[in-house]
């Protein structure tokens, strides 16, 4: 589905990334793990276009979407979780779905979204009115998800979804993600470091260090607590 | 009390202005957190825009105010893509960018200045009716700086509310990265917003033309207006800027009770200088990222 071939990426002439290659087959949840400044975001922003690739190749259903705009790749099918707030903190939850939707030509294919999306998470039904900044972080992580939910996107590429939020809500959120997975189809490549949760919803992981991929293979090995600390 | 009365009046006007000033100035700065301070002189592109159209083209003065709107937004929307948009592509600091937008009004000042000389332009065979309510004066001139106001600022609430551009402008102005994320393709909302930004300036400009004439300079005071509006209501809210132009205007003019005239803009001054010290996100402003 994806396919990412020694890319490298960084800020100015800073190169945080180095050739990495990453492979996300259709119907995974791929894992993506790391210490901190590793490199992840870094990397998930520039398979999704939001920074440019300074090398490499980056191929999605086939198609060579390096140095694509964040635009195409949203309408093409991806959509981007980012980490913290996924959302528009000054716009109500119901206007921060509706432009999840932006891209989608067919407004009639909406409401039923909405519905799947409600039913997912019922506060935000409830919340429906209220100003996205003013949700607890739990839920406003919960609206990230809905938003890119409402362009059926085909993979969804989420960076530390569970980033400060209580373990039983982290638990919620990887069982929304694998829900997603299993139910629509929807391919994820996410970057969790909290891998009590996230390990076992995986079907791969890839581990980063200093910008190379230093694993990548099965979650099982990683189970074992010191086999994932040499990986640090 | 007759005075303050027409003082108020008088508020009332230039806070229209001033809020016309503060809607095109927030409705570029939102979503590109530009700090265009080259609005002024587009500002004034719009005014001398008109006035060419009436003394050389011969239009009369509601098509030639027209191409005066056309003008400043076709200028406004060349700025973005040729000045700021490079700019914002290399990723230069807002530094940078707030040189280069110096640059900018500067040069196209001193453009004005060249093609139409530095005296007064006023439209010929121009006079406005006088109506006189009780002790308060006013002229239909004023009267359509509010009305314009009123006309524009629901318009452009319909435009963000409904429209496809309008919405993806507010998101924008909450948060650009996200609107890149949602699929919003950022730099044609930028335009939108410098085309749409520069059509609200010239509608105060050509008012101000029809009122006391235009000026190549002047577009340094209304840029300055607009931002003290702006800043005043709070950056990123609409409701803020239409608050902010009318607090300023009206506290401007219920000071010439006291004071001499000459402090007419020191007031604009202090007033702003007052809410950056004690509410720097402004009355209505929605706390910045
Ligand atoms: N906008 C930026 N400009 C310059 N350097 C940056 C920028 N963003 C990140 N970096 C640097 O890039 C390196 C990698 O950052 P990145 O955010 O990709 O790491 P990460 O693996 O996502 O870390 P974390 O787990 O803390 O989120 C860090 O050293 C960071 O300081
Ligand atoms: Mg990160």
């Amino acid at each position: 589905m994806l396919e990412a071939t020694g890319v490298a990426a960084g800020y100015g002439r800073k190169r945080i990334v180095h050739g990495v290659d990453l492979a996300v087959g259709k119907g995974e949840i791929v894992l993506v793990l790391g210490h901190n400044g590793a490199g992840k975001t870094t990397l998930m922003r520039t398979l999704f276009g939001l920074l440019p690739a300074a090398e490499g190749t980056i191929r999605y259903e086939g198609r060579d979407i390096a140095g694509r705009r964040p635009a195409e790749n949203v309408a093409d099918g991806i959509a981007f979780i980012p980490q913290g707030h996924g959302i528009f903190r000054t716009l109500s939850v119901r206007d921060n779905l509706d432009l999840g939707a932006f891209v989608e030509p067919d407004k009639s294919l909406l409401p039923e979204r909405l519905d799947t999306v409600f039913r997912m998470f019922p506060i935000l039904k409830e919340r429906a009115s209220q100003i996205g900044g003013t949700l607890s972080g739990g839920q406003q992580q919960m609206l990230a998800i809905g938003m890119a939910l409402m362009h059926a996107p085909r993979l969804v590429i989420l960076d530390e979804p569970s980033i400060g939020l209580a373990p039983n809500l982290v638990d919620k959120v990887m069982e929304a993600i694998a829900y997603i997975n299993r139910t629509m189809g929807t391919t994820i490549l996410m970057v969790e470091q909290n891998v009590k949760y996230s390990l076992p919803i995986a079907s791969r992981v890839a581990v980063l260090k200093t910008g190379r991929k230093i694993y990548d293979g099965p979650p099982d090995p990683l189970h074992d607590r010191v086999e994932l600390m040499k990986l640090f | 009390m007759d005075l303050v009365l027409q003082l108020l009046v008088n508020g009332v006007i230039n806070g229209s202005h001033y809020a016309l000033l503060g809607i095109g100035f927030g409705i570029i700065f939102g979503p590109t957190r530009i700090t265009h301070f080259a609005y002024g002189p587009i500002f004034a592109v719009g005014a001398y825009g008109c006035w060419a159209s009436v003394a050389w083209l011969g239009l009369p003065v509601p098509a030639a105010a027209l191409a005066g709107v056309l003008a400043a937004a076709g200028v406004g929307a060349l700025s973005y893509l040729w000045l700021y948009r490079p700019f914002e592509r290399r990723g230069s600091s807002h530094l940078v960018v707030l040189i280069a937008s110096l640059g900018l009004f500067i040069t196209l000042e001193n453009l004005i200045g060249i093609v139409f000389g530095t005296d007064t332009k006023v439209v010929p065979g121009l006079s406005p009716d006088i109506f006189l309510w009780g002790p308060v004066v006013v002229t239909s001139i004023q009267l359509w700086q509010v009305a314009a106001l009123a006309g524009i600022a629901l318009a452009l609430f319909a435009f963000l509310r409904r429209s496809r551009h309008g919405k993806a402008l507010m998101a924008m102005t909450d948060n650009g990265e996200m609107a890149q994320i949602i699929g919003i393709d950022t730099v044609r909302v930028s335009l939108t917003a410098f085309a749409v930004g520069s059509a609200v300036a010239a509608v105060p400009a050509i008012l101000i033309l029809l009122k006391e004439g235009a000026t190549p300079h002047m577009g340094f005071i209304a840029v300055f207006m607009a931002f003290v509006a702006v800043i005043v209501g709070g950056i990123g809210s609409f409701r803020g800027a239409i608050i902010g132009g009318y607090a300023v205007g009206i506290v401007e003019n219920i000071g010439m009770w006291k004071l001499p005239t000459e402090w007419q803009s020191t007031i604009a001054f202090v007033v702003l200088f007052l809410i950056l010290l004690f509410k720097p996100s402004g009355l209505f402003g929605r706390r910045v990222r």
